[in-house]
């Protein structure tokens, strides 16, 4: 059985792509088969973030309207072995997409073998959002820790509540996790942003993981590199952590406590 | 083959029962109704979200010799109110709703609706544009209720939901109470013809005793609404929550000649 996840948030540019990127990665990085599907249909993102974007002959779209078949547009990761993107339409838009096209295309994937596929959401509740969700399984909720963004969450999860296809026919409802990324101990510290623990106990979810806030996970996206690939980085040890969470490995939470710096660092920089 | 077996019945015609909102109206004056409408509801042209609504004109305070529809309606759909019909109309009006394209209504087809009680009190908590508190039978249509809402269909008994209500959901305890075991998210609402318990954070809009019942009562364990009304009085709370109740045990009834509403905190036993 495929396992259908989908990464939304409601509010955009909170990271659901980044995350996206690292997560198929890291469950393909285990031995997982697995495809990460850009819903984002018209603001195509994901392959640049994968690093796939030269590559893209055939879309999402295509494969819905039967005009390419899914192998032909799977592109394979240039990092994993066991990874392949499904690229969005970027000449299209969301009305593209149909309940009945995107069954048959996860139908598909899964007659392929693949054991997890990766559902990377628009911004919105729109219809892109609400596609992306209807098939899922488990939802990873991703969350910036400030209160528009955890309100655009909570709708997020009505939506996952009353639209997904497990909701309406009333099966055991879609598996959530909370993740809160772009993480800033020290603005937390500061009272400028929202604890882990505030986002948490306002929205009632179970955390998978918090992301710190870094520079690392611009540059990755500028070098098309997942950012879970990078090396001595938080971002990345901390997107395994999710992942290994994610499959019930048991992790303590890292880079959520603030350490201030000693005299020596203030004095001479560093990371 | 489902095709020939479905050819017989392309159209089916069977007997509902819908909740519907009524709208009282005292005047037939569309500019005078528009300055109302305006005074109510100024900043949040789509309260009404598109639900239906059926005219009562039992109440009008002068007999007009010929009426508007035209105005009436339009000023209606600028708020998303979907007039559907009359009732209560002098008879010499009927033509002119009929080719307006409402329907004439009977007394009797309203079943549900009980006797008029007054005009809801004024808040007690002066609000810039305050929601209309719900007059009586000024229900959640299923127009509404449909709404992301992941609640079961209203019930006449006791209706329990068991997961958080998120920012954006909708429910309503027809003819019984509410118990909310998971809480309630702020941007969410709940309604219910007797009381509303909230184990958890309330922290949505609550109504309790929406068809004029003023012994209904709110119960919560963790007290935060946006909103609290009790048939039809109703308190918003732009300068925070009083310290007394914030996120205590606390409950909401009607004091005094049932125009005052009190907050008020819950002795509990082994608190």
């Amino acid at each position: 059985m495929a396992r259908v996840i989908v990464v939304t948030s409601g509010k955009g540019g909170v990271g659901k792509t980044t995350t996206s990127a690292s997560i198929s990665s890291g469950l393909a990085l285990r031995g997982f088969k697995t495809a990460v599907i850009d819903f984002d249909v018209g603001l195509r993102n994901l392959d640049l973030i994968m690093g796939c974007e030269r590559r893209v002959v055939y879309d999402l779209i295509n494969v819905v309207n039967g005009e390419a078949n899914l192998n032909q547009a799977l592109i394979k990761d240039k990092h994993c072995e066991n990874l392949f993107i499904l690229p969005a339409s970027q000449t299209r838009d969301k009305d593209a997409l149909s309940e009945e096209g995107v069954e048959k295309v996860l139908k598909e994937l899964e007659h392929m073998g693949f054991d997890y596929v990766i559902c990377d959401s628009p911004a919105g509740i729109e219809k892109g959002a609400v596609m992306a969700l209807t098939f899922a399984d488990e939802a990873i909720v991703v969350t910036n820790p400030e209160v528009s963004s955890v309100r655009d969450s909570d709708r997020i999860l009505g939506i996952l509540q009353s639209k997904s296809r497990r909701a309406i026919e009333g099966r055991e409802p879609v598996k959530e996790h909370l993740m809160v990324t772009r993480y800033s101990p020290k603005r937390v510290e500061e009272g400028e942003m929202l604890s882990y623990k505030d986002v948490q106990e306002l929205l009632r979810v179970p955390l998978i993981g918090v992301i710190p806030e870094s520079d690392d996970v611009l540059q990755a996206s500028n070098q098309g590199t997942p950012a879970i690939h990078l090396k001595d980085s938080d971002v990345a040890t901390a997107y395994q952590d999710v992942v290994a969470r994610f499959l019930d490995e048991d992790r303590p939470l890292r880079f959520v406590a603030y350490e201030k710096p000693g005299i020596l660092k203030r004095l001479f920089g560093g990371k | 083959m489902a095709e020939a077996s479905l050819q017989g019945k392309l159209i089916e015609f069977k007997g509902a029962s819908l909740a519907v909102m009524t709208a009282h109206l005292r005047e037939t004056e569309a500019t005078r109704l528009a300055d109302a409408m305006h005074m109510m509801l100024g900043g949040m042209p789509d309260f009404f979200a598109g639900e239906p609504a059926i005219l009562d004109f039992a109440q009008l305070t002068s007999t007009p010799d010929r009426v508007d529809w035209t105005a009436i309606i339009s000023l209606l759909r600028r708020y998303q109110v979907q007039p559907i019909g009359v009732r209560n109309l002098p008879d010499y009006l009927h033509d002119g709703a009929r080719r307006a394209n409402l329907a004439i209504l009977g007394a009797e087809s309203l079943s549900a609706e009980r006797p008029v009680a007054p005009p809801p009190a004024a808040a007690p908590a002066p609000a810039p544009a305050p929601a209309p508190a719900p007059a009586p039978a000024t229900v959640a249509s299923p127009a509404v209720a449909a709404n992301d809402s992941a609640a079961p269909q209203p019930g006449p008994q006791t209706l329990v939901v068991e997961r958080p209500l998120r920012s954006g959901q909708q429910v309503y305890a027809k003819g019984g109470d509410l118990v909310l075991l998971g809480g309630m998210s702020p941007g969410s609402e709940v309604i219910a013809d007797g009381c509303i318990h909230c184990y958890g954070p309330l922290r949505g809009r609550a109504l309790a005793g929406a068809r004029g019942d003023t012994s209904a009562r709110i119960f919560s364990t963790h007290f935060g609404p946006e909103l609290v009304s009790i048939a039809g009085v109703y308190r918003t709370f732009e300068r925070g929550i009083p310290q007394s109740v914030a996120g205590r045990h606390a409950q909401v009834r009607l004091s005094g000649s049932d125009t005052q509403l009190t907050l008020e905190i819950l002795p509990l036993q082994g608190d």
